[in-house]
């Protein structure tokens, strides 16, 4: 009854549950997600969705289904960015030349490029890069961690290059 | 320390996640079953019943009771309401979903209820301002009654962890509007076709509809994610 004595604020109950629920959601989502990067993020957002959850569990059902539905649903919203983003990008990939080629292209806008991020990426640069926020502060807002949102600035980077360049 | 082979390349990414969700933890409330939570929303509603029996009902409401196919509308819409309301309680904790039966047996209670109506007759010598007329009160008593019941639900679902929201968003709108329309069966007189299908069926669709879609960013916010 693990869960129990974390749901009344047992700290050493905590480390001891995800010690050993880990391995079982990251061996679930390594059969979804082939990506190592993605993977990571998944797994974080998964870990702390089952910690916010924490208050749902009845500690008369067993742990699994309530565990790997939270899981499942992380990963199905992972799934979906992820075809929306595969889209996207198909869509960009055959863009026609400008209809009258004589005039110049104009400078994509900095807010333009970023309406074209995905939404955790387009947080992640706008609090470390327009609000000046710290690392660690930006991923309390986030509710992810600081590993996390370094990947997920880093990917925004390397998307607004792609972006400006094209 | 977990060291487990499926944590392989991640042990570290794991040790910080896991220590801070431990410095972070503080005691819960646990959500009520949801049996508990059903049975305070049927006592909700049985308020709001008797509430709205003292503020007037049809006065010919006891023989109508007699009449087996205006007993079994009633009762189709209201049953129909609390499978909606059981359902909408139990999708908001995970793995406890309950099957698809229950789904198929709430929409085919509410159809058929819904059905039921079209063996009521209909008025072709009320003028269109008649019609408007006597119908906005039905509308509008539909919307009203369902009101503290839809919030109250709405409420109970933000307790748990919502993993669709704007289904539960439009379950938790059915509960509430079809127990509404059942409520102001009881209270209105006229049993005419239209007057039903367009004032009191098509209000509740409407709110139920729009439950879903303040389900959709209210209880969203709500995910565990």
């Amino acid at each position: 009854m693990l869960m129990a004595r974390v749901q009344d604020g047992d700290r050493e109950s905590c480390r001891l549950l995800f010690d050993d629920v880990g391995p079982m959601v990251m061996s679930f989502l390594r059969r979804r997600i082939a990506d190592r990067s993605e993977l990571e993020d998944v797994y974080q957002d998964a870990m702390l969705a089952l910690f916010q959850a924490r208050h749902t569990y009845q500690p008369s059902r067993p742990l699994e289904p309530w565990l790997f539905a939270i899981a499942r649903n992380v990963a199905a919203d992972h799934a979906g960015r992820y075809w929306r983003r595969v889209r996207f990008e198909q869509l960009t990939d055959r863009i026609p030349e400008s209809a009258s080629p004589e005039q110049p292209q104009p400078e994509p806008s900095l807010r333009d490029a970023m309406a074209r991020l995905p939404e955790p990426q387009r947080e992640a640069f706008a609090m470390l890069k327009l609000e000046g926020m710290t690392v660690e502060q930006a991923a309390a807002r986030a509710g992810t961690s600081v590993g996390a949102l370094k990947v997920r600035a880093h990917r925004a980077y390397e998307a607004l290059k792609k972006i400006i360049r094209e | 320390m977990a060291s487990a082979p499926e944590l392989s390349g991640f042990e570290n990414v794991h040790r910080e996640l896991v220590e801070r969700m431990a410095a972070e933890l503080t005691p819960v409330r646990r959500v009520w079953p949801v049996s508990t939570r059903l049975a305070l929303w049927i006592l909700l509603e049985a308020a709001v019943l008797l509430l709205w029996i003292r503020h007037g009902y049809r006065s010919d409401l006891t023989e109508q009771l007699r009449n087996p196919w205006y007993l079994l509308g009633v009762v189709g819409f209201a049953a129909a309401a609390l499978i909606a309301a059981a359902r909408a309680l139990r999708a908001a904790i995970p793995g406890s979903e309950s099957s698809r039966l229950g789904l198929i047996l709430m929409l085919a209670l509410a159809a058929g209820s819904a059905l039921l109506l079209f063996h009521e007759p209909v008025d072709e010598q009320a003028a269109i301002s008649t019609f408007i007329g006597r119908g906005i009160p039905c509308a509008t008593g539909t919307l009203i009654l369902a009101a503290i019941p839809w919030l109250a639900m709405l409420w109970a679902i933000r307790r748990g962890a919502p993993l669709r929201a704007a289904a539960e968003g439009g379950l938790a709108g059915a509960a509430a509007m079809l127990f509404s329309f059942a409520l102001m069966r009881l209270a209105c007189p006229l049993d005419e076709r239209l007057h039903l299908l367009v004032w009191h069926l098509m209000p509740a669709l409407i709110g139920t509809a729009l439950s879903a879609c303040v389900g959709a960013v209210i209880l969203r916010r709500r995910r565990p994610r």
